[in-house]
């Protein structure tokens, strides 16, 4: 099991009760995070969001919130909405969640859901730098810029920026000295190369 | 979940949860107190009993955050609560650091070139963190609470706009997430790429008081964040609408 792309969940609603308690039920879900949220503009308040979403809450709030849910989540990942029905009438369907569902009932229709967001595989399994990666890797230990890297590597400095994310997702260091840090312990660079003053 | 309130004992809230040992200390409570409920003792001790409630709960619960209510809070005491959080960090946990990640680097008998990156690797997150501290407690606070002062007091008005003719706080504002990425990066280090010539139990006991470290940092920086600078900007409007 690999967790990344990571596959999250946003519950909105008013209600603590409701919140609180969804969120304990789903902890026993497929879900990674769980976001809590009010109301759904919140959203914005969290920046770094990566992966898949199940926006779950009632059907008028995603009415309102869809759009802006949709712009500000990843656009590399999927979104999937999943009303919620607080009426005293049960719901078998999996195209809705209703507060009287059991416990088991409601992780299987949000784990279905999750199921279905597409996982490319052998991308996802890989922790190997690619050879294009450990270059940019290399000049980056160097103290080059992004640009400087593009102009040296003949790709554009979105390419580049493309490398690095990946880099980062894959060893799961992001800082500059960090990536150094990693580049001198896996000997892709030897300490000699580089201003450890400088660059750690 | 259940959230503490002000008829829990102090007692059981931290058999509950040891990590709001410092966050008590830091709010004005010493150990030592029987089975009294939080109402008494902040009646005691003259401490804002809803301020208590509310900052136990939120470092407790991660989902835990009632934006709202938190920001009925003055400025001043968000602020005296984050600058004894500093002091906690300053005075506590950033040596403790010191002692735990010395201990754990100089246990292998060879000294090898990777430990003493690590080193440095952490002197210099370190050194960023304190620099990031001490900004925030002379640069930043300061304006704060001069601004906090002016809206109390208008009369002071002239003398606060000379001193910051923008009187904006977006240009105090300090990235919290590069620190973080720090932290996270040191942490991966250890925990994926460092070769393990080191003693193990040394080790966890680094990284577990980093972990702690870490907790504490995030309440910290939700605070700042969340809280904080929001009611920052308000004043600023409140003193932008007085022109």
């Amino acid at each position: 099991m690999n967790n990344s792309p990571n596959k999250s969940i946003v519950l909105i609603s008013q209600s603590d009760m409701l919140l609180f308690g969804l969120s304990e039920i789903l902890k026993s879900s497929l879900a990674g995070e769980i976001i809590q949220l009010h109301r759904g503009d919140e959203i914005i308040d969290y920046p770094e969001l990566s992966g898949h979403f199940l926006v779950i809450a009632n059907a008028e709030e995603l009415e309102k919130s869809k759009l802006l849910i949709r712009h500000v989540l990843p656009a590399e990942g999927s979104v999937q909405f999943l009303p919620l029905n607080i009426e005293p009438i049960p719901s078998p369907a999996s195209t809705s969640l209703n507060i009287y569902d059991s416990h088991a009932l409601i992780c299987y229709k949000v784990n279905e859901i999750l199921n279905s967001f597409v996982v490319p595989q052998n991308k996802e399994a890989d922790t190997e730098l690619t050879r294009r990666e450990i270059e940019v890797l290399r000049l980056l230990t160097k103290g080059y810029s992004n640009k400087e890297i593009a102009d040296q590597l003949f790709v554009s400095t979105h390419t580049v920026i493309t490398h690095r994310k990946n880099i980062s997702e894959k060893t799961g260091i992001k800082s500059a000295s960090g990536l150094t840090m990693y580049a001198i312990l896996k000997k892709i660079i030897d300490v000699s190369d580089i201003n450890a003053e400088d660059l750690i | 979940m259940e959230l503490f309130n002000e008829n829990s004992k102090l007692a059981s809230v931290i058999l509950k949860d040891h990590s709001l040992l410092p966050v008590i200390n830091r709010l004005g409570i010493k150990l030592g107190f029987g089975d009294k409920t939080i109402c008494n003792i902040c009646m005691e001790k003259g401490i804002d009993l809803n301020f208590f409630v509310e900052t136990i709960n939120v470092f407790h619960y991660e989902a835990y955050f009632p934006e709202k209510r938190l920001l009925d809070f003055s400025v001043s005491m968000v602020i005296e609560y984050l600058i004894k959080t500093h002091q906690y960090y300053k005075d506590f946990l950033i040596p403790e650091n010191d002692r735990l990640i010395e201990l754990f680097l100089s246990a292998s008998p060879d000294q090898n070139t990777e430990n003493e990156l690590v080193r440095k690797f952490y002197a210099k997150f370190k050194e960023e963190f304190v620099i990031h501290i001490n900004f925030e407690e002379r640069e930043m606070f300061p304006y704060i609470l001069e601004l906090n002062r002016v809206i109390e007091n208008p009369m002071s008005g002239e003398l606060f706009k000379q001193k910051y003719p923008e009187y904006s706080i977006s240009g105090f504002e300090k990235e919290h997430s590069a620190m973080d990425d720090k932290m996270d990066d040191l942490k991966n280090i250890i925990i994926k790429y460092l070769p393990p010539n080191y003693d193990q139990n040394r080790g966890n006991a680094f990284l577990a008081n980093l972990f702690l470290f870490e907790k504490d940092l995030k309440n910290h920086s939700r605070i700042e964040d969340h809280i904080l600078i929001p009611k920052v900007k308000q004043l600023e409007l409140v003193l932008q609408s007085h022109e």
